[in-house]
């Protein structure tokens, strides 16, 4: 290699590795830019809705504790009740435990004004002499309940909450309650965990709160974390302000957070950076490995072609002058189109990348989002359960209340009394019926009343009251006058014997629970959820395919169908684009419960990033490959005794390294190319580097880059879970939870085990070819066979390995295939015969367009190998249209040199010493004459003493194009020299005499003959006759 | 809660410890004095009495085993721009800071140490780098809301810290005492007040829940770290409180840290720390 063209080679080298560098980075830049970009506006989104969301939880917190507060205030109310009525009221201890059973309430105590306790059912922490009870003992005098207090025993472990209604006299019933179940709901329902747990941000991204006074992280979806100092997991103090977006370090993992300052804490909405690393670096790479692949072809191509031209020697045909510098022509012409294919092959692949990995996120976060749904739904229920169970205890107890005063003071039975007692339960109606099931006094204006006899009515399951059972809690019912939900509660009544003598009924209208029940509704759920700037969820009922739940109202109970969705797109598990209304979006689907539960996000927004990327790639692309090409074709004018000399290390390079397996074609449309030799393509040595062309050394670099490609990909395949991670977008590709079709996954994974299964394939076979040259002959044989049947077998196994992932089924395709075998076999067998055979012509390489080969009897160089015919010049500009299943006991003639042959005969008498002699001297005027001969001629000694000759053969060593003409120069060659040297060539010869006049017949003779044939005609009558059979 | 606030002072407590027996050795090297003298070399170490329990001030966070706040900024800044290489924090309790900083073993105090004339006889103190008022917080379920009612209750302080004696002279001043009945360690009885001495912030915080101290009398910057929705802070300023850095008195060091804190104020280094940790 000259000088020159070194700094040549290292000049583009250094500029290609430099390139792909500064595209890695502002690829990179730009992805991330558009990444942070998107994550930014979807951390505003949550930011805005944030304080919403914290606002109707502690609303709910507020409403739940006053609940509970109202409960148990009514408890101590309750004891008022009794102790003011005719109930057995005793301030003793034993009471009091009596109480406690009765209200179901931790403790209760009878304490005076000076916080002496008077009565209590067990032992409290509490000192009610100290002032802090004195919102308790405020009550002492008035004739309501207090509100509700809760104290901290530090020592004891405890936390209690204090309820108090004054009693006659100087003192006041305490109930104490550990409100255990008060702040499960609120962490349930209230608490910040519970708000911010259903927040997602961007794909993985969730929401951390740390306190602004002793920045102690408060909620982190990791709850380790949750307690820790957020400055010691490494959160920068400065980075807590109020509407920063700014990058955060915690516990070690990289975030981009927006915060937000609500009340005393900051809420940092997080989105980890290896979300975003992961698909730009997969993404990233890739692109940039095409782009470096497809510059690093087109410099080598350009740098190969001139070594070869080099070695050539300068030719100035190859060059236009352009100023001081020239371009070459010849590496010109083929670097543009591999540029430009090339760049269209980067775009492509930018394209691509962008949309598998913009798709592949989305299923990923979309099917985790609707898979968080799905928890939620079924958390909610859970908790309508547990709480519609606490519900009725709660309702119960206070039946079983009323029951204890009804029983104890007949004087509350009366519309007045039953009233008051409701007011302090906070009932809306309480009614008792008799031991017949006759209302006998209510609050309600309902007066006359009696339980039904028939099955079917809401009453009749009271009657079980009458018959033994203790109490009945009844499914709350819509009401059939006004359609709210109320709820009846039953408790048996006994008398003073203790038998059963009517029952007291309590009737719910609980809005409580009725928003409760409703909050369990499929679309209360879905309608907070967002997802990125449009996205939604909705619902899909299981058993009749309508929406359950549609963002727009209207669409609610429709058909899917209605609507555009198709019945295969309702299921669970589904991820894929589909289009209701006319707008495609791109979901996924869980199934929980009734329901399909569909995230989905409109498709054009999910590819936003996708054109910007793709642009700067193809721009970037465009201006390297561009810069490329100048420095490829453009060199300066080199002085005249360089290239001299150039031209003279060339010539001594070509004589021991011309390739000998390469030959040239003459191609259909008359370019000039070369191709390997017929032989040499079966040869299981590859060829020296050295032998072979320019378009076959960037094939080999091709391959080389296809190779690494694949087999980074196999290693990414098959070591995936250690490289990327179980829940990676890389595992949701192999993983084939997307929907089988012609979609980007299906294509990707096609292109993955393809990957997988040609390293191995290659391995195998390199392995056994390793193999064939320990063996002999005969395992050279084996290896061949089963290196051939690897290959096939691989082949086979992938294509229909992917039919599958594409969708088709092809266990179907296998049994259509038999149906269409028979249809075949009938008409068209002769079409498919041809068209396998010419897969095989081509698979097999049985020979290539521009070889020279011998069909039966038709030789000619080959034009076109078509799907049903091959297409032959012979040479005579008469294409001969070969089917392929005719093509066979194919000759490829396809080889660097054939020999032309001529035959010539010489007399017997003549002197065969002599004729060798001349021969000897002529044989280098012919070849002067005959530039077509490459070497000889020879004399090849005598073919034949044949019958009147004998013959001499002579051949010359030609190109097979040359041969026919070559042989006709040769035979007139030779007939001059014999001619020149008297030497006969002997031939037949023919007598020639003169013609002569013949005499007519007399017509005597005339008749004797007829006679005479006649005569002998009988007399041979059985003579002779070898036509007919013999008689005997 | 309160529970792990006293773990925590008792882990201060053990530092105290550990960090006093390291002084004590090193005394013996060198004193206060000669330490400063060692500044101009831009070597040595500050020796920094802090607090280990007000958040946003001097808070020591036991996982990270590091101090946080305010405070601890500041005498980080401070040590810089004093010369000297490395601070060393040491907790100090409000009982115990008077005494280290005599004793020599820690070169000054930045921990919520307020300047008052009887303090100002014994150290010297840099202009005040933070203004707060003492004030009086109840629990919402005492029903106290005025001051007045105060009369015959138990107000807790933090023993050790000036607030009791403000809050008795402030008390004077509104009439509702007028004299020492009984002065013990645990506290003083007046007429019409008992002032109890609790020995930490969150012992403090246990008793007003509990109901031993009607109400709590403190700085208004700790009672941040303590109010809840249930607790309240009466209307009345006990006493303005300057915090200033305390040094000994007569002390090399007490002129450069006046003047370290005169330049942090005027070039708005303490301001940008305060809106920092607020």
């Amino acid at each position: 290699m000259s000088r020159n063209l070194k700094i040549k080679a290292a000049l583009l080298v250094a500029f290609a590795i430099a390139s792909t560098v500064a595209m890695g980075f502002v690829l990179s830049a730009q992805q991330d830019g558009l990444s942070l970009e998107s994550y930014r506006s979807d951390i505003e989104q949550e930011r805005e809705a944030l304080p919403g969301l914290l606002e109707s939880a502690a609303s709910e917190t507020e409403q739940n504790t006053s609940t509970f507060d109202e409960i148990y205030r009514s408890k101590a109310e309750t004891l008022r009740f009794m102790a003011l009525h005719e109930t057995g009221f005793e301030v003793t201890d034993a009471k009091m435990q009596e109480y406690r059973e009765l209200l179901g309430v931790d403790n209760v105590l009878v304490v005076n004004r000076a916080g002496e306790i008077l009565a209590q059912a067990q032992e409290t922490p509490a000192d009610f002499s100290y002032e802090r009870y004195n919102q308790l003992r405020a009550v002492i005098g008035t004739d309501s309940a207090s509100q509700a207090m809760e104290v901290t025993f530090a020592e004891a472990g405890r936390t209690l909450r204090y309820y108090a209604a004054p009693l006659p006299g100087d003192a006041m019933a305490v109930i104490e309650q550990d409100p255990v179940e008060l702040d499960e709901l609120v962490a349930e329902t209230g608490s910040l965990a519970s708000v911010l747990r259903t927040i997602s941000v961007g794909q993985n991204g969730y929401v951390v709160a740390v306190s602004a006074r002793d920045y102690l992280i408060q909620y982190h979806p990791d709850e380790r974390l949750t307690g820790t100092d957020a400055l010691v997991a490494g959160v920068d103090v400065t980075a807590l302000e109020d509407g920063n977006h700014t990058w955060v370090t915690l516990d070690g993992e990289r975030l981009y957070c927006g915060v937000s300052k609500i009340g005393d804490t900051y809420y940092l909405l997080a989105v980890p950076e290896s979300d975003m690393a992961q698909s730009r670096n997969i993404t990233v790479g890739v692109i940039l490995f095409a782009f470096f692949s497809v510059l690093m072809t087109v410099i080598l191509y350009g740098l190969f072609v001139m070594r070869d031209e080099e070695k050539r020697g300068f030719d100035p045909k190859n060059y236009r002058s352009l100023g001081p510098l020239r371009y070459n022509k010849a590496v010109g012409r083929k670097a543009i189109v591999l540029s430009f294919v090339g760049f269209l092959g980067v775009m492509l692949v930018t394209f691509y990348m962008q949309t598998l990995f913009s798709l592949s996120a989305e299923s990923v976060s979309s099917s985790q989002r609707a898979n968080d749904i799905a928890g939620t739904i079924q958390r909610t229920n859970e908790q309508a359960d547990a709480l519609t169970e606490q519900y009725d205890e709660r309702y119960l107890s206070k039946a079983e209340a009323a029951a204890y005063i009804l029983e104890r003071d007949a004087g509350v039975q009366t519309k007045e009394g039953l009233q008051e007692l409701a007011d302090v339960l906070q009932v809306q109606y309480l009614y008792v019926f008799d031991g017949e099931g006759a209302l006998q006094t209510t609050n309600s204006s309902y007066t006359n009343f009696a339980l039904s006899d028939d099955p079917e009515s809401q009453s009749y399951e009271f009657r079980q009251l009458l018959q033994g059972v203790e109490h009945v809690i009844q499914e709350p019912q819509p009401d059939d006058v006004s359609g709210e939900l109320r709820q009846y509660i039953g408790v048996t009544l006994h008398d003073a014997e203790g038998n059963a003598d009517g029952f007291v009924q309590l009737g719910i209208r609980s809005e409580r629970l009725t928003n409760l029940l409703a909050s369990v509704e499929i679309g209360r759920i879905l309608d907070g959820v967002k997802v990125g700037a449009n996205g939604f969820a909705f619902a899909v009922n299981r058993n009749d395919n309508t929406f359950a739940y549609y963002p727009q109202e209207q669409m609610e109970g429709r058909g899917v169908a209605e609507y555009g969705m198709a019945e295969t797109q309702v299921k669970a598990g589904f991820n894929d684009y589909l289009a209701i209304d006319g707008t495609t979006y791109y979901a996924s689907s869980v199934e929980t419960g009734d329901y399909y539960v569909y995230i989905a996000q409109p498709a054009d927004e999910l590819m936003s990033e996708r054109v910007p990327i793709t642009l700067t790639t193809g721009i970037s692309g465009l201006v390297c490959q561009i810069v490329v090409f100048f420095l490829l074709t453009l060199e300066p004018r080199r002085p005249r005794s360089v290239r001299a000399r150039a031209g003279e290390a060339a010539g001594e390079d070509g004589e021991d390294g011309e390739a000998a397996r390469m030959i040239d074609v003459t191609m259909p449309d008359g370019r000039v190319k070369k191709t390997e030799s017929a032989v040499s393509r079966w040869l299981s040595t590859s060829m020296q580097w050295h032998e072979k062309s320019a378009e076959q050394r960037i094939g080999t670099v091709v391959k080389a880059i296809v190779a690494v490609f694949a087999i980074a990909v196999c290693l990414a395949v098959l070591f995936q879970d250690q490289i990327f991670g179980s829940d990676s977008v890389f595992a949701y590709i192999l993983g084939g939870g997307w929907e089988r079709g012609l979609n980007v996954f299906a294509v990707t994974a096609c292109v993955m085990i393809a990957c997988v299964v040609l390293t191995l394939t290659m391995i195998v076979r390199e392995l056994l070819r390793m193999l064939s040259g320990v063996f002999g002959a005969r395992g050279e044989t084996m290896c061949r066979l089963v290196s051939s049947f690897i290959k096939y077998a691989s082949i086979i196994g992938m294509l229909y390995y992917c039919l599958m992932v594409i969708g088709i089924d092809t266990t179907t395709l296998l049994a259509s295939a038999g149906i269409l075998s028979i249809a075949v076999s009938f008409g068209a067998k002769e079409l498919v015969s041809d068209i396998l055979s010419g897969l095989f012509i081509i698979f097999e390489g049985e020979f290539r367009v521009g070889d020279i080969i011998k069909v039966g009897s038709s030789t000619g160089t080959v034009m076109e190998i078509g799907v049903r015919t091959t297409k032959i010049n012979d040479g005579s500009g008469n294409v001969i249209v070969l089917r392929n299943s005719d093509v066979s006991n194919v000759v490829n003639m396809t080889k660097d040199y054939s020999f032309a042959t001529c035959e010539v005969g010489i007399e017997y008498a003549e002197s065969l010493e002599r004729v060798e002699n001349i021969l000897e001297t002529e044989f280098p005027n012919i070849r002067r004459r005959l530039p077509a001969i490459q070497d000889g001629p020879f004399y090849k000694g005598i073919v034949a003493l044949a019958d009147n000759s004998v013959n001499i053969r002579i051949v010359a060593k030609c190109h097979e194009s040359d041969r026919g003409q070559l042989e006709r120069d040769l035979r007139r060659e030779m007939k001059l020299i014999f001619d020149e040297y008297d030497i006969s060539i002997p031939f037949p010869q023919v007598v020639v005499n003169q013609p002569r006049e013949f005499r007519e017949a007399t017509l005597a003779e005339q008749l004797r003959a007829e006679q005479f044939n006649a005569e002998q005609k009988e007399a041979a009558k059985n003579v002779g006759n070898e036509d007919l059979p013999r008689q005997h | 809660m309160a529970l792990a606030a006293a773990m925590l002072v008792a882990a201060g407590l053990l530092c105290l410890a550990g960090c006093g027996g390291q002084d004590a050795g090193q005394k013996e090297g060198g004193s206060a004095s000669a330490n400063a003298n060692a500044n101009a070399n831009g070597t040595g170490t500050l020796r920094v009495g802090v607090r280990a329990d007000v958040v946003g001030f001097g808070y020591f966070n036991e996982r990270a085993n590091n101090y946080y706040g305010l405070e601890i900024d500041l005498a980080r800044e401070l040590a810089s721009r004093l010369g000297y290489a490395d601070v060393e924090f040491v907790t100090v309790e409000p009982d115990t800071r008077k005494d280290m900083l005599l004793a020599g073993e820690v070169d000054c105090l930045v921990a919520c140490y307020s300047i008052t004339d009887t303090r100002t006889e014994n150290f010297d103190f840099s202009p005040a780098y933070y203004h707060d008022r003492a004030v009086i917080m109840v629990e919402n379920s005492s029903l106290i809301t005025d001051v007045s009612d105060l009369e015959n209750k138990t107000v807790g302080i933090m023993s050790g810290s000036n607030t009791g004696p403000l809050l008795a002279i402030k008390l004077q001043e509104l009439g509702m005492i007028s004299e020492i009945v009984e002065n013990a360690d645990e506290g003083t009885q007046y007429d019409g007040l008992y002032v109890k001495q609790v020995p930490s912030y969150a012992e403090l915080s246990r008793e007003l829940e509990e109901g031993t101290v009607d109400a709590a009398a403190m700085d208004g910057n700790i009672t941040q770290t303590y109010i809840d929705e249930d607790r309240s802070i009466l209307d009345l300023n006990i006493a303005d409180q300057e915090y200033g850095v305390a040094t000994q008195k007569g002390s090399a060091l007490s002129q450069p840290v006046a003047d370290a804190i005169q330049s942090m104020l005027d070039d708005g280094t303490i301001a940008a720390l305060t809106e920092k940790w607020n």
